[in-house]
């Protein structure tokens, strides 16, 4: 198929450049946290080197991603979900178990997490329902919605893997939210859900409880479950304005950090370029965010305004949870930062969703009517 | 294709888009803020945490201050003890690093993991938590060795308590053992693992005793190893002690006591220092600062002869006829003593129905106050204290430092006891009744006292009736804690009854006699029970083991300038001339440093007497005769 001309000029490139400018942060940031004052054999830079080959298959990826016309995705949105479904059963019989959960099938190269399609897969099912709502939506249509995404999610919280099976239905829910409700429903929810959060409590695994605990006082437990909290305000807190500079984070630097490549990456960060440079981060995050709702209210045709604002909430849960814990505002949550915590596939998939709605911005002007 | 693009031309949500830029703008906020807060607010307050965090300090071990005795022989030193470390921010892996250490020092697995589960919350992670304080020299080596492939171990080197004589001071070194709570929320210097003394001079002197710990700050990498090292604060040594005790003197002591339960204090009568100062049995203080294992513990805890009981400051035993020095003081000071006027004793005394006995069945005959002394006659002092009255008696013992605390730096001593009417009536709700009188002046009854409390009293006799403080360290000043009421004459004259005692061919002392020396001296026979007719008609070696009375002896020694006063007690020893020997062979050591040891033979018999098994009869509290 020859490509169109304007398409590359319709492309949103503020998007396609913040979107590697924070790969790019994400791997200076790693390389640092990999400990290069460390000695020969002691540095976790493999992680560096393997977070720069994944970033550069996701690039590729999303180019993939790109030049396809989106629209079909809404054809292939049921199919996708079924097989995601299948797969998510799958998991049941014949996954393979890590760290005793069963959330993995071995695909003989490598292993996948049907999990990750799951939450790409939802937010390609709710924007085909969701796109074709006249009016908010009511009881009725909302349940419809919800149970969807109750079927992934509940598939995946069975595994267990609560965080993945709550991503899923958070990124729903932000799209319902989108979309809007109507005043009852939007009423009765907020009379509701906070009489029920309560009760969530009772379903909740003893450790999950704890961080909670110790995310209402770390210093309860400061050797054991706090640590991580007070480690990380730490810090992030002794970056002061300007920050210590590149490589020059003792506390990253010392490992007195935990979990400082993955989860925690952003500490070191806050630690190294300080206020200053936590700031600008966010502002990239933001405008990042920002252009994914450019490109939601660009869209042509309602299809591509709901995946796009399916991929915003998909990052935005993320980013959200995973700074708020950072910054000990939330409890600890194992969910990374995108772009800036290590992860292969998590890589990939970002770049894949940014591929994706860059394919509906650059699609933005065709058969205008 | 035409359903694909049915909707093309709607417009999309116009709230929810503002809801998206809402909810940028509300996590840009809240992020901001909280970053303010953390880097700009508080950026100076993490900043000290972090270098806290990063530098890391460990403490340096002081030394404990030496313990030397009056001739600067060592008793307690410091030796190097190796002790195993875990530091939990450079293990890896807990469980297998425990695994390792028992497959390495022969320890329980589920042991180590109960030490490492109690201390974890006490102990930051990057300090080392003690899991074995008292490593081998091969453990040492083998985990020195393996090191590198085990990181988060630490072999680390602290001085350790060792006494050079375990058993022969323990009552008076006392021991050091590891911290506990309170201890450590008494003294925010203390660490867990701190040693600290617990019983004895250890314990009194904890202060001087113990050093200031020194300060190293380094800075660690990955693994916990140091990349630089600064001193903040060197250590400093406890201070050093020496003691007046005598390890000569000592030594000879505890040999003749061995095989006994009992207690000597050997005092010097012009500064109050004390020479010796033995109680047996004993314990090794060593046990404790290695720990005590929990059969080590039970051992000593259901010992029936109770070796952790130091007896001359901590029992109280009835004086026997030792007191009688006393009777006679207080007869001598109301004035109702003409030491001329003679006492017919026919060996008892009637009082009412009751009779009372002189240890002498035929009697003495006619016994003035010389005689009743030196041949310890009961009738005259059962006389005497008709004469002069619970009142007199028990005023006169009390100035005379019975009944309180002699003041000496070791912890709970007693004080014993001296009955006053008031005292009798409250205890037992009954008024004062002459037989007690008669109890009292001879040293039985209601009259507890200690050893030390015996001694103070003779060294008084000898030195101008000073009633000192028994000192045990060396460089004490000497303390007058009150007077004995007598004048110098009538001093004298309790003196001069003390060495005819030794003197006399009738006296009970004769046998600690000594050439070159002047001595005196008073045995004692203290009841424990009341004898059962059964229990009298036996031969003493027949008398089960704790129905025995104890025998008293106390004595004084001066020759020149040097003088001494002893007090000895053997617990169910029967007669109190049965200690002569030991008494003796102090004076000897005293004035001649000549060693006389305890026969085999003796030691024999104490250790067959206590198997004799005791009838099944009632004990009756020790009363009158």
């Amino acid at each position: 198929m020859p490509i169109d001309r304007r398409l590359l000029f319709y492309i949103n490139w503020p998007l396609l450049g913040v979107a590697i400018l924070l790969f790019l942060l994400g791997v200076l940031n790693l390389y640092s946290a990999s400990g290069y004052r460390l000695e020969e054999g002691m540095s976790i830079a493999p992680y560096f080197n393997k977070q720069l080959i994944w970033g550069l298959m996701g690039m590729f990826s999303m180019i993939v991603f790109m030049f396809f016309d989106y629209r079909h995705l809404k054809t292939m949105a049921w199919p996708l979900f079924w097989t995601t479904v299948l797969l998510l059963l799958a998991v049941f019989f014949v996954g393979k178990t890590i760290y005793g959960a069963k959330r993995w099938l071995d695909l003989g190269f490598m292993n996948f997490q049907p999990s990750e399609l799951a939450k790409i897969a939802v937010l390609i099912v709710g924007a085909r329902i969701l796109s074709k709502e006249r009016e908010p939506l009511d009881f009725l249509r909302l349940a419809y919605v919800m149970g969807v995404g109750l079927i992934l999610g509940g598939l995946i919280i069975k595994q267990p893997d609560l965080g993945s099976g709550l991503s899923v239905l958070m990124i729903l829910g932000g799209m319902v939210l989108f979309r809007g409700v109507t005043p009852r429903v939007f009423k009765t929810a907020l009379v509701c859900i906070p009489c029920l959060l309560p009760l969530s409590w009772f379903f909740l695994h003893d450790y999950q409880k704890q961080r909670i605990m110790t995310f209402l006082d770390p210093t309860k437990d400061p050797l054991g479950a706090g640590y991580h909290i007070i480690q990380s305000e730490i810090a992030i807190g002794s970056g002061g304005f300007w920050g210590k500079g590149f490589l020059e984070g003792t506390q990253s630097q010392l490992r007195f950090l935990p979990e400082r490549h993955t989860d925690f990456a952003v500490a070191v960060f806050g630690e190294e370029w300080g206020f200053a440079g936590t700031m600008l981060l966010l502002s990239l995050f933001c405008f990042f965010l920002y252009q994914m709702v450019v490109i939601a209210r660009d869209a042509r045709g309602l299809f591509g305004s709901y995946l796009a604002a399916g991929v915003f909430f998909y990052f935005f849960w993320q980013i959200l949870i995973n700074t708020g814990m950072v910054l000990g505002l939330m409890p600890v949550v194992g969910i990374p930062l995108p772009f800036i915590s290590y992860g292969g596939s998590a890589t990939l998939v970002n770049f894949c969703l940014v591929g994706l709605v860059l394919n509906v911005s650059m699609r933005r002007f065709l058969f205008k009517q | 294709m035409s359903d694909l693009y049915n909707h093309a031309n709607q417009e999309p949500p116009r709230a929810g888009l503002i809801l998206l830029q809402a909810l940028i703008l509300g996590v840009f906020c809240l992020f901001s803020i909280r970053l303010w807060y953390l880097q700009i607010h508080h950026g100076e307050d993490y900043a000290r945490k972090a270098r806290e965090n990063q530098m890391r300090q460990e403490s340096v071990f002081s030394p404990r201050g030496l313990i030397r005795d009056r001739n600067g022989d060592l008793l307690a030193v410091n030796e190097p003890a190796y002790a195993l470390g875990l530091v939990r921010e450079d293990c890896p892996d807990i469980d297998k690093t425990l695994h390792q250490v028992a497959a390495w020092t022969g320890r329980d697995f589920d042991e180590l993991k109960k030490i490492y589960k109690k201390k974890r919350r006490r102990v930051k992670p990057f300090e080392p938590l003690i899991l074995i304080s008292d490593l081998s020299f091969g453990e040492v080596a083998m985990i020195d060795a393996n090191r590198l492939r085990w990181p988060g171990l630490e072999v680390q080197v602290r001085p350790r308590r060792q006494y050079r004589y375990g058993e022969l001071l323990a009552h008076v070194l006392g021991y050091v053992a590891e911290a506990n709570e309170k201890e450590m929320e008494k003294r925010p210097e203390l660490a867990l693992g701190d040693e600290v003394g617990k019983q004895g001079i250890e314990f009194m002197l904890e202060d001087r005793m113990r050093g200031v710990k020194g300060l190293v700050q380094f800075e660690v990498d990955v693994n916990g190893r140091r990349l630089q090292e600064r001193t903040l604060k060197h250590p400093r040594a406890g201070h050093e002690i020496s003691l007046s005790i005598d390890l000569g003197l000592q030594k000879l002591a505890m040999d003749w006591l061995e095989e006994e339960a009992g207690g000597v204090v050997v005092m010097d009568a012009n500064t109050g220092q004390l020479w010796a100062l033995a109680t047996a049995p004993s314990y090794n203080s060593n046990d404790f600062s290695s720990g005590l294992s929990s059969e080590q513990w039970a051992e000593l805890r259901d010992n029936p002869l109770h070796p952790m009981q130091n007896r001359v400051i901590q029992s109280v035993y009835p004086p026997g006829s030792v007191f009688k020095h006393v009777v006679a003081g207080a007869g001598l000071h109301y004035d109702m003593l003409d030491p001329k006027e003679t006492v017919n004793c026919t060996g008892q005394l009637k009082l009412g129905r009751h009779v009372f006995r002189c240890w002498k069945k035929g009697g003495h005959g006619k016994t003035d106050f010389m005689k009743a002394l030196v041949q310890s006659c009961d009738v005259y002092f059962y006389k005497m204290g008709k004469k002069l009255g619970v009142d007199r008696m028990s005023e006169f013992a009390m100035n005379s430092g019975f009944g309180k605390l002699t003041g000496i730096q070791l912890p709970h001593e007693k004080s014993g006891n001296i009955p006053t009417r008031k005292w009798k009536r409250k205890r037992f709700g009954e008024g004062w009744q002459g037989g007690d009188n008669f109890n009292m002046a001879i040293g039985q009854g209601y009259t507890l006292v200690t050893p030390l409390q015996v001694a103070q009293f003779f060294a008084g006799v000898i030195n101008g009736g000073k009633l000192l403080k028994p000192l045990l360290l060396k460089d004490d000043k000497t303390v007058v804690k009150g007077r004995i009421p007598l004048t110098p004459e009538q001093l004298k004259m309790l003196e001069d009854a003390l060495i005819e005692t030794v003197d006399s061919p009738r006296g009970t002392c004769r046998r600690i006699r000594t050439k070159g020396v002047i001595v005196g001296g008073k045995t004692g026979t203290a009841q424990v029970v009341r004898l059962t007719d059964e229990l009298k008609e036996l031969k003493d070696a027949q008398i089960p083991y704790k129905f025995r009375d104890h025998a008293w002896m106390a004595a004084i020694a001066e020759k020149g300038n040097r003088k001494f006063a002893i007090a000895a007690l053997v617990e169910h020893g029967l007669h109190g001339s049965w200690n002569g020997n030991m008494v003796k062979a102090i004076i000897e050591y005293l004035f001649d440093g000549t060693i006389t040891l305890k026969p085999e033979i003796k030691k024999q018999q104490a250790r067959e007497a206590r198997l004799i098994t005791v009838p099944s009869k009632k004990k009756k509290p020790a009363g009158a005769q």
